[in-house]
């Protein structure tokens, strides 16, 4: 038998977008499916029947960030555009604070975070390695840990 | 409250005590591929639960058994709101099954481990 349920009425990718927001400015279990019902605009199952779960739709979350907003940082980076930027929107502006928190945080308890952290440290590692003139003139794994860590401070000091 | 665990790459759903009787239910095997995910939710409980049929709904005492919402078939066994787990299946009889049980925050471990390829 084939059950047809309710139109989502929904964009998938917007959802996703908006989730990607909030577990960047909040610690995952922090995160409650109240919450994502109540920012995202969406009927609780209808969250259930596209996203599987709070897991489920973390992981999209994870992985739309990854392709819209960590890839085009790195393609500018690459194209030439000031590294200074690049730095800026990382430190200042917290474009990677998804990525950060999942590092901190999802990864070491979650495998699959862990693989897409660590593929998206790999592309951001190799980015920084190709860029010459980088401010602090050194490599790429230096670099991105200098980077990150300047965020983290940023991060912290910026509640005061 | 139910008992959750895996076995032979099924997820076995276990209905506790009295719970049996209300919800017509003792287990519930499903096959780990058709698990899409569990989440611990205890807003779920505050959601409208469709018409029952069978099984037992007294509101605020315990909601049991099947109901029906939007062509959808769930399965409920909950009390406590606070310790409901929601878990999301594909091709199966139900489309969920919201049950309440002893630790929510270990039965999604639990689950979201094994079907993690």
């Amino acid at each position: 038998m084939v059950i047809v349920g309710r139109p989502r009425g929904f964009d998938e990718e917007t959802v996703t977008a908006a989730a990607a927001a909030l577990f960047a400015t909040r610690a995952y279990d922090g995160v409650g499916v109240d919450d994502l019902v109540q920012h995202l605009g969406v009927h609780r199952n209808s969250l259930y029947k596209t996203f599987g779960s709070k897991r489920g739709l973390y992981l999209a979350a994870l992985h739309w960030h990854v392709s819209h907003v960590l890839q085009p940082l790195i393609d500018q980076l690459r194209s030439g555009r000031d590294p200074e930027q690049f730095f800026d929107h990382v430190t200042r502006k917290g474009n990677l604070d998804l990525l950060l928190l999942a590092a901190v945080e999802r990864a070491p308890a979650d495998t699959e975070v862990a693989a897409v952290v660590a593929q998206a440290l790999q592309l951001l590692e190799q980015a920084i390695d190709d860029v010459p003139m980088l401010p602090s003139g050194r490599t790429g794994k230096i670099a991105l840990s200098e980077l990150l860590g300047e965020r983290v401070r940023v991060r912290a000091l910026s509640a005061g | 409250m139910a008992h959750v665990r895996t076995e032979n790459g099924n997820l076995v759903v276990e209905i506790e005590g009295l719970d049996k009787l209300w919800s017509l239910k003792s287990s519930l095997t499903i096959p780990l591929v058709n698990v899409r995910g569990a989440t611990a939710d205890p807003g779920m409980v505050k959601e409208p639960k469709g018409l029952r049929a069978p099984g037992t709904h007294l509101p605020g005492v315990i909601t049991a058994g099947t109901f029906h919402q939007d062509g959808e078939r769930v399965f409920w066994d909950v009390r406590d709101g606070a310790r409901a787990v929601v878990i999301e299946l594909a091709d199966e009889r139900y489309a969920r099954l919201v049950i309440e049980v002893a630790d929510p925050a270990a039965t999604v471990a639990l689950i979201e481990g094994a079907i993690t390829r």
